[in-house]
C-alpha cells in the first residue's frame, strides 16, 4: 500500500484559497501602494511588504501564505509571541492589531500590512518597564514562561478596554490563553495590582 | 573557619496553627570542609521569604531565549515525516523527488526499509528547508509504503487485559491469597471496586526539538530538555552510531517551556536536527507541531485499578487487596502506585500488569503512577469509610501512620472548613449539589547525593561585587535559578540582586536531570557549598588586608570583617582583583543520620457544585498544604504547588486522549478538542507551604514537582462523590459519567 505522506490538515492549501480572498477584499486599501482597478494577484512567490510594528514601519519578505506569527518571528526576529498551537486555541501568540488582540498564527501577513501592531517587546522598550510587566514579576504569575508573552498581551488588551477590570471580565479576557504550569491566578492578580496602580494602558 | 566533626542540629518543625512543635535532636556529622547545617533554629534572612523570579523579567517581556527562539543567519527549519500507520513495515521510502524542491538543504531517512512501524507518528525521515513552508511541499514528496499489519490501541480489549462485566467491573477472579481472605472475611465492613483512568499527554507549551550547529566535528545543540547532561551524552552517541566523528559536544537549555517529565531524551527530533544540520552544514531548526506533541512525546498512562479491602469494627483497615492493569504503548511501563501508609497493619497484597498496545509509549509524567493510584485508592477509602459510618478526615486520622500528615489533616481542615462543608446538605430536588473531599499526597526524595553523582556548582565573586551562582543542570520553569540565587545570598549575607544565577549550559558543572523532584535536593547544598567557599576565599583576602587572624572575620549582612574593621561588601570585593574569586561546590553525600523524615507530606481539600441538570462540574475551591522540606524560594514554591492544584483539576475533569480503532491515531491531538483546563475552570485556591528542617544535609530541602500533583484528582474524585452521592470511579469526570452516575441512583 502506498500512502500520501500528507501530515494531516493541510493548511497550505486552505491558505492558498483564503489569502486570494482575503487580499481582494480587504487587504488592498491597507496596501502601502496604489489601489489597482482590478484585483491583483500574488504569490506563489516571495513579496517584500512593510509591517508597522510598535510604531516602527518594517520591511520583510513573506509568501502569502506565511502568517503573521511566522513573518514576525522568523522576518523581523520578534520572538515573544510563540507557536504553541498554531490553530488559535493557545493565546501563545497573542498580538495587538489595532488595539485588539489578535492570534498571530490566525492572521495572515499581508492582511496585516497597513494595521498598527503592538508586540510584547514594546512594553519594555523604554527605561522602565511597563507596569504591567513588572506586576507580572511581582506576582510571579509566570513559570516556565512560555505562555506568558501571550498571556501579557491579553492583559494588557483587558486593562486598556475595561480599565478596572472585574474578576469575570479577566477570565473572559483570558480564556483564550492556556497556560500548562497553571499560573491564571496570579495572572488575575498582576492585571488587578495594574489597574489599582492606575498604570494599565498607558506605558 | 572549619567545620566541627559533630554538629547537634534541632530538626522538625515548629507547630502548626492550633497543634504542637515537632522538633527533634540530631548529632550530625558534616563532611570535611562543608558548611555546617541549617536547621529548624537558623534564622535566615532571605530563605523563606518572597523573593520575584529572578529571570521573571526575561520571561514577561518577551525577550528570554527559548530554545524554540534561537536562531541563525542561514539556518534552515526542519519538519518529520511520521507514519500514518499504527503497525506494520516500511517497505519502501522516495526521499529524491523531496531533495530536488526549491530550498530544500537536506534530507534523512530516520527509519531503515524493512523496520518496524510502531505507532502512528513513528517518525519516517526528516526534512530541512529554507522555511516551513518549502519542508511541507518537499515532504509531500516523500513516497513511503508500508506493509500493513493489524493493530490495537484500545488496552482495556489488549491481549493481556482482565475480563470486565457490562457496567466495567473487572470479574477476573482475585489470585489466592489464604491470610488476606481470612482477614478480609474477619473484617466488619468490607467493600469492592474497579477504578479507571485515561491517558493524560503532558502538554508542555513549548514542543521538542531543538537547533544544532555543527562548526567542523564540534556540534552545538539548542534543545528542549529537562536533562542537559543526559541529553548531551545521548546525542553525542547517536552521531557517533551514525557514522559522525564527533568531537565536542555543548549543549544549551537556558529556558525550557515545560516539560512535566516528557523530555529527558533528545528523542528523533534531536537527532533527527543534528543530523540534518550535519548533512545540509548550516544550523536547523526543528521544533515538533502541536499534534506530534501529543503523539509522539510520551503521556501518563491509562489504567484499571481495582480494590477490595476491609475495616474492623473501630474502623481500621485489616485487609487491603489491590490489582492494576496500566496501558504501555508499544513499548514502556504502565505501572501505578497507591498511598501505603494507611494499610501499614492490613494484611495486604498488591500487584501490576502492564498492557501493551499499538501506540506512543508512557513517559513519566508529574509523579509517574501516583495521581491515578491515589484517585483509585482514596476514593475507594471514601466509599469504605462511608459504608462503615465513619466521616472520611476521621478514617484518615485512624489509619494514617505518617505524623507529619496527620498534623496537615488537621490543620487543613480547620483552614477548609471541613465539619462545617460536611455537613451541609443540599436540599432536596436542587440542580446544583455541593461536596467537598480531601486526599492526601505523598513523594519520597531528598536528592540523595545528586543520585550518587558528585553534581557541582561554580560561584565566582567578582571585584565589582557581583557574584555568578552556576549550574550546567536546567531550569524548567519550578525555579531553580532563583532558588540559587537566594541559597547564594543567604550565604553570603547580601541581597539576591547582586547575584547572577545561570542553568542550562553544559559548559557548566554537572548537574542532574529535572525529575522526580530530585534537582532542588540535588543541588541546593552544592550551590550553598560552591558559596561558602568563594566566602572563606573573601575572608582570607579581607584578613590578609586589615590584618587580623583569620577566625575572627566574619562575613554576614553585606559586610566583611572584625570588630570595628568592617568592610563593605563592594569595598571588600574591590581586594579580589581582576580574577574572580571562583569556587567550584559540591554535593556530599547526605549525613548518615536518619533524616526527620525521607518523605515529603501533603494534603489537599477540595469543594465542588455539581450541575445535575448537565453534570458538569465546577471545582469552587481547594485548599492545599504541602512539605518540601525547608523552603528556599517561598513565592516560587506556591506558585508550583498551585499549579499541579490546576494540572491536577485538569486531569479530574477534562484530560483524555482518544484514539480511533480504525486508523489507530489520536482524534483530538490539538488544543481545540483536547481540553487542559483555562483560566474560565480555575478554582478559588490557596496553599500553605509547610517547612520542615529534614537534616539530612546542609540545607535540608526535598524536591516539589511531583509531591502537590499527587493529591488533586483524588480530593475532587470525593467531593463529587460527597455531592451527588454516588462514585464516578473513571476520570475524566465528564459531564455524560456524571449523568449516568446520577441516573444510577434513581434506578
Ligand atoms: S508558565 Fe508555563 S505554560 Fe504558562
Amino acid at each position: 500500500m502506498t500512502v500520501p505522506s500528507d501530515r494531516g490538515f493541510s493548511r497550505r492549501s486552505f491558505l492558498k484559497g483564503s489569502a486570494v480572498a482575503g487580499i481582494a477584499t480587504t487587504g488592498l486599501t491597507a496596501a502601502a501602494h496604489a489601489v489597482p482597478a482590478a484585483p491583483e494577484s500574488f504569490g506563489p512567490g516571495r513579496h517584500e511588504i512593510a509591517l508597522l510594528v510598535n510604531g516602527k514601519e518594517q520591511k520583510v519578505t513573506v509568501e502569502t501564505r506565511t502568517t503573521l506569527l511566522d513573518a514576525l518571528r522568523d522576518g523581523l526576529d520578534l520572538t515573544g509571541c510563540k507557536k504553541v498551537c498554531d490553530r488559535g486555541s493557545c493565546g501563545g501568540c497573542t498580538v495587538l492589531m489595532n488595539g485588539e488582540p489578535v492570534t498571530g498564527c490566525l492572521v495572515l501577513a499581508m492582511d496585516a500590512v497597513g494595521q498598527s501592531l503592538t508586540t510584547v517587546e514594546s512594553l519594555t522598550e523604554g527605561d522602565t518597564p511597563h507596569a504591567l510587566v513588572q506586576n507580572f514579576v511581582k506576582c510571579d504569575a509566570m513559570q516556565c514562561g512560555f505562555c506568558t508573552p501571550g498571556m501579557v498581551m491579553s492583559s494588557l488588551a483587558c486593562l486598556q478596554k475595561r480599565g478596572k477590570p472585574t474578576e469575570e471580565q479577566m477570565r473572559t479576557d483570558l480564556s483564550g490563553n492556556l497556560c500548562r504550569c497553571g499560573t491564571y491566578g496570579r495572572v488575575m492578580e498582576a492585571i488587578q495590582r495594574t489597574a489599582a496602580g492606575g498604570t494599565g494602558g498607558g506605558k | 573557619m572549619s567545620t566541627p566533626r559533630d554538629v547537634e542540629i534541632t530538626v522538625g518543625y515548629p507547630a502548626l496553627p492550633g497543634l504542637e512543635d515537632r522538633l527533634e535532636k540530631r548529632t550530625v556529622k558534616p563532611a570535611e570542609g562543608d558548611a555546617a547545617p541549617w536547621d529548624a533554629t537558623t534564622k535566615f534572612t532571605t530563605i523563606g521569604t518572597d523573593v520575584d523570579r529572578v529571570d521573571g523579567l526575561q520571561k514577561a517581556s518577551g525577550r528570554a531565549k527559548y530554545t524554540y527562539d534561537i536562531t541563525f543567519p542561514g539556518m534552515l527549519q526542519a519538519m518529520i515525516l511520521r507514519a500514518p500507520i499504527a503497525k506494520g513495515k516500511l517497505k519502501g521510502l522516495e526521499l529524491d523527488e523531496a531533495s530536488r524542491m526549491p530550498g530544500i538543504g537536506a534530507v534523512v531517512a530516520l527509519k531503515d526499509l524493512g523496520a518496524k512501524v510502531r505507532f502512528v507518528g513513528d517518525a519516517i525521515a526528516a526534512v530541512a528547508g529554507t522555511t516551513l513552508n518549502h519542508v511541507r511541499d518537499a515532504i509531500e514528496k516523500i513516497r513511503a509504503e508500508y506493509d500493513l499489519e493489524e493493530h490495537n490501541v484500545d488496552y482495556v480489549v489488549a491481549t493481556d487485559a482482565p475480563l470486565l462485566s457490562a457496567t466495567g467491573q473487572i470479574e477476573e477472579p482475585w489470585a489466592e491469597a489464604a491470610e488476606l481472605e481470612a482477614a478480609l472475611k474477619e473484617a466488619k465492613v468490607t467493600h469492592e471496586a474497579t477504578y479507571r483512568t485515561e491517558v493524560q499527554t503532558h502538554s508542555s507549551l513549548e514542543t521538542h526539538g531543538g537547533v544544532a550547529r555543527w562548526n567542523g566535528n564540534d556540534l552545538e545543540i539548542w534543545l528542549s530538555t529537562q536533562a542537559t547532561f543526559g541529553c548531551r551524552g545521548e546525542l553525542a552517541q547517536a552521531c557517533k552510531a551514525k557514522g559522525i566523528d564527533v568531537g565536542t559536544v555543548t549543549l544549551h537549555a537556558e529556558f525550557v517551556g515545560g516539560g512535566f517529565g516528557s523530555k529527558f531524551s533528545a528523542g528523533i527530533e534531536g537527532l533527527a536536527v543534528c543530523l540534518l544540520a550535519h548533512a545540509a552544514k548550516v544550523p536547523v531548526k526543528l521544533m515538533l507541531d502541536r499534534f506530534e506533541e501529543h503523539t509522539t512525546t510520551g503521556n501518563r498512562p491509562g489504567c484499571l485499578m481495582q480494590a477490595r479491602a476491609g475495616v474492623d469494627a473501630d474502623g481500621r483497615i485489616v485487609a487491603w487487596d489491590w490489582r492494576s492493569f496500566g496501558h504501555a504503548g508499544f513499548t514502556g511501563s504502565g505501572g501505578v502506585s497507591v498511598p501505603n501508609y494507611y494499610t501499614a497493619d492490613a494484611k495486604k497484597r498488591t500487584a501490576h500488569k502492564d498492557l501493551n498496545i499499538d501506540a506512543d509509549p508512557p513517559r513519566p509524567m508529574r509523579a509517574p503512577g501516583h495521581p491515578q493510584g491515589w484517585f483509585g485508592a482514596e476514593l475507594f477509602l471514601d466509599e469504605l469509610a462511608t459504608k462503615a459510618g465513619i466521616d472520611p478526615l476521621q478514617f484518615r486520622l485512624k489509619n494514617d501512620r505518617e505524623a507529619i500528615r496527620l498534623d496537615q489533616w488537621r490543620f487543613g481542615a480547620a483552614k477548609f472548613g471541613w465539619d462545617a462543608a460536611r455537613a451541609r446538605k443540599n436540599e432536596a430536588g436542587a440542580r446544583f449539589l455541593t461536596g467537598s473531599g480531601l486526599a492526601s499526597a505523598r513523594w519520597g526524595n531528598l536528592g540523595g547525593a545528586g543520585r550518587g553523582t558528585p553534581h557541582g556548582i561554580t560561584c565566582r565573586i567578582h571585584q565589582d561585587g557581583t557574584v555568578e551562582t552556576r549550574s550546567g543542570a536546567q531550569d524548567i520553569g519550578v525555579g531553580t535559578k532563583t532558588m540559587m540565587a537566594i541559597v547564594t545570598a543567604e550565604e553570603l549575607g547580601i541581597p539576591v540582586a547582586r547575584i547572577t544565577a545561570m542553568t542550562g549550559h553544559t559548559t557548566d558543572p554537572s548537574g542532574p536531570a529535572s525529575g522526580g523532584s530530585t534537582l532542588t535536593p540535588s543541588i541546593a547544598s552544592a550551590v550553598r557549598h560552591a558559596a561558602f567557599l568563594a566566602k572563606q576565599t573573601l575572608v582570607e583576602i579581607v584578613a590578609k588586608h586589615i590584618g587580623v587572624p583569620l577566625s575572627e572575620v566574619h562575613c554576614a549582612g553585606g559586610k566583611v570583617g572584625s570588630g570595628t574593621a568592617q568592610l563593605r561588601w563592594a569595598d571588600a570585593c574591590k581586594l579580589i582583583g581582576p580574577n574572580p574569586i571562583d569556587e567550584r561546590g559540591k554535593r556530599h553525600p547526605n549525613y548518615a543520620e536518619k533524616p526527620f523524615h525521607a518523605s515529603q507530606c501533603g494534603a489537599q481539600f477540595a469543594e465542588v457544585k455539581v450541575d445535575t441538570w448537565t453534570g458538569l462540574v465546577e471545582v469552587t475551591r481547594m485548599f492545599g498544604i504541602q512539605d518540601c522540606g525547608l523552603v528556599l524560594a517561598k513565592k516560587q514554591a506556591e506558585s508550583q504547588v498551585l499549579g499541579a492544584m490546576i494540572q491536577g483539576v485538569s486531569y479530574a475533569l477534562h484530560e483524555q486522549r482518544i484514539m480511533d480503532k480504525r486508523s489507530g491515531r489520536m482524534l483530538n491531538g490539538d488544543f481545540l478538542r483536547y481540553k487542559i483546563t483555562g483560566v474560565r475552570d480555575l478554582p478559588r485556591l490557596e496553599c500553605h507551604m509547610h517547612s520542615i528542617a529534614n537534616g539530612h544535609d546542609s540545607v535540608g530541602a526535598a524536591g516539589l514537582g511531583e509531591p502537590p500533583s499527587v493529591a488533586t484528582a483524588a480530593a475532587i474524585g470525593n467531593a463529587v462523590f460527597h455531592a451527588i452521592g454516588v462514585p464516578v470511579r473513571h476520570l475524566p469526570i465528564t459531564p455524560d459519567k456524571v449523568l449516568a452516575a446520577l441516573a444510577s441512583k434513581k434506578g
